[in-house]
């Protein structure tokens, strides 16, 4: 086996433990307390308050911040004075360190949703604006911040394919694999630690799974056929997959603790592909061409019945399921591939992408508002970020080559 | 969740892959109709189960490269095999059946449209429909392996029709024990 390279790995795991830090601090203060909430349904928040000292790495921390916010769809930025949120404090380098301190105030009733200090490297400012960001969404919104998020994606780069990492914001893109040998399906485990995929490192397409804390790389799933689409269930015990092992591509759970598999569907005439856990882990969806072309079924986690979901489009592939329940996945229609949701509650569809392009594997953020996806024009595959409010799109790689497959890390 | 995973995989048994093993008996060829619509997939297992760092896939033995065979062609989105197609899957079956000892691993590929996950599993239902039809015609399962590459490896890398024509095929990969 290829030593396999995880770069940046301190970044995750200092922001694995920041959050952890978050969720003991209990403020999940709801947006009911705001009033006049400026733009639309956004919030104007004033950063104003913060005394900035003149540092490139302060300076360029109070921009990372200021696009953060923008970013996380959430706030607008507002004047000093004249917003509803107030953030106070200032910053400074202790040699090698960035120091932030921080208050976000209501500025109507002078409510205080947290005071806190953030240091990190002043070589990175992004790291303490990201989290800064991220712990005011928290804090004022009550949801998970997408600015320390990163998506893990397959670059295909002078004809080699890898497994990358990207910043939710596009930067820090490195490379977790150097096999340049075809590769798909990057999934999380829910701590954000793991990421399982397909390779075919050993010829063969295989389920392997990388600890990004040590690097190491193990396969969790070679047996005869392909092993492929594997995706982590939320209580981060079983993994969903496609196994063919038994004569028939089909949906499969693993027990990750005994490696045991169970079959999930039954279709001996027809190959399925892309399953995908519900929020609560009761549920699968995942693609089956049983009418003749690829759609998307739901089915207990034990089996059963599947009842089919998408009724539109001469093909439906790629699900992804949000926390708050919502379904995303590509849709052929018009001869193109279109990003569309569907909500199970109310079996409500909408299209949500609508250029002539092929828009593809959409990828929920942890904020179930975000999305990520494929979209290929002159045969050259690039992400984009969707905002599923106003449906708005930002480039995510700029970077020369074939972008795809995203899969948003899950914190 | 991982050490338990790291247990099991530094446990596993090392499972051989069943290619060219001895003693292994035909199943019964009843209910298989090579060649017809999707009634040409049964379920036909792969081989012995293995998990975690089973043996090497792949080593089947010495590459056989004095014959050739010709890839097998499909239509977009479909795993049926024509009955156009139907002598070009002979002519490997006769040479299996007509040389002892060797095996063949059937490549399904696709070509550039569509999901890449789900051409994935696409390409190995072409490939499970040519071990099929290879069955039917008498050449024991064991000896007869399958690998999906989905788009990955295009035979043309052109965005057209004609490209697509030869990327949407089964490829023939022989080897001696």
């Amino acid at each position: 086996m290829k030593q396999t390279t995880v770069l940046g790995i301190w970044w995750s795991t200092a922001g694995a433990f920041l959050l952890l830090l978050l969720g003991g601090v209990g403020v999940h203060a709801q947006d009911i307390t705001i009033v006049g909430a400026g733009t639309g349904d956004k919030i104007s928040i004033a950063t104003a308050g913060v005394n900035v000292g003149a540092s490139t790495a302060e300076r360029q921390f109070l921009q990372i911040l200021q696009t953060d916010l923008k970013r996380s769809g959430w706030f607008t930025l507002g004047a000093a004075g004249a917003s509803v949120i107030e953030l106070q404090g200032n910053t400074q380098v202790n040699g090698s360190t960035l120091e932030v301190k921080c208050e976000v105030l209501n500025r109507a009733t002078r409510k205080s949703y947290f005071a806190r200090v953030f240091r990190e490297a002043a070589a990175q400012p992004q790291l303490v604006a990201h989290k800064l960001a991220d712990a005011i969404v928290e804090a004022v919104k009550g949801v998970p911040g997408i600015a320390s998020t990163r998506i893990a994606l397959v670059g295909s780069r002078e004809g080699k394919k890898d497994l990358y990492l990207i910043g939710s914001d596009g930067g820090g893109l490195v490379q977790a694999t150097r096999d340049g040998v075809p590769c798909l399906s990057p999934a999380w485990s829910p701590d954000a630690r793991n990421i399982f995929y397909t390779s075919f490192l050993r010829k063969f397409p295989d389920v392997y799974r990388i600890d990004l804390g040590s690097g190491n790389r193990t396969r969790v799933s070679g047996y005869p056929g392909i092993n492929s689409g594997a995706q982590v269930s939320p209580d981060g015990r079983h993994l969903a997959l496609i196994l063919s092992k038994d004569g028939n591509p089909e949906v499969y759970t693993q027990d990750l603790g005994s490696g045991r598999v169970t079959r999930i569907t039954q279709t001996k005439h027809a190959a399925e592909a892309s399953p995908v856990w519900s929020p609560d882990g009761q549920q699968l969806a995942y693609v089956s061409d049983v009418t003749g072309a690829p759609h998307i079924y739901i089915i207990n986690r034990a089996g059963g019945s599947p009842t089919r979901i998408t009724l539109q489009g001469s093909e439906n592939v790629s699900p992804s399921w949000a926390r708050d329940g919502r379904l995303a996945y590509s849709s052929r229609r018009g001869g193109r591939y279109q990003i569309c949701i569907y909500d199970p509650k109310t079996r409500a569809d909408r299209q949500v992408t609508k250029v002539s392009s092929d828009h593809q594997t959409p990828s929920w953020a942890p904020n179930s508002r975000h999305l990520v996806y494929a979209r290929t024009d002159s045969y050259i595959s690039c992400l984009y970020i969707l905002d599923t409010e106003d449906d708005s799109q930002v480039k995510l790689t700029t970077s020369k080559g074939d972008w795809y497959f995203p899969a948003w890390s899950p914190r | 969740m991982k050490s338990g995973v790291m247990r099991i995989v530094m446990s596993a048994v090392v499972v051989m892959l069943v290619v060219g093993a001895s003693g292994c008996k035909k199943k019964p060829k009843a209910g298989v109709t090579g060649g017809v619509g999707s009634d040409t997939i049964p379920l036909t297992p792969l081989g012995e189960i293995g998990y975690g760092e089973v043996a090497e896939r792949g080593e089947f033995g010495e590459p056989i490269t004095d014959v050739s065979f010709e890839n097998v062609a499909f239509a977009y989105d479909s795993f049926t095999l024509a009955s156009s197609e139907h002598p070009k899957i002979e002519a490997v079956a006769d040479y299996l059946l007509a040389n002892e000892g060797t095996t063949v691993v059937v490549d399904g590929h696709c070509d550039e449209r569509g999901s890449r996950d789900y051409n994935l599993s696409l390409g190995e239902h072409r490939a499970m429909a040519v071990r099929a039809y290879m069955i039917s015609l008498g050449v024991a399962e064991d000896r007869i392996n399958t690998r999906s590459f989905g788009a990955e490896q295009p035979l043309d890398a052109e965005h057209n029709e004609a490209a697509w024509v030869k990327n949407r095929r089964a490829e023939f990969s022989l080897f001696r024990k």
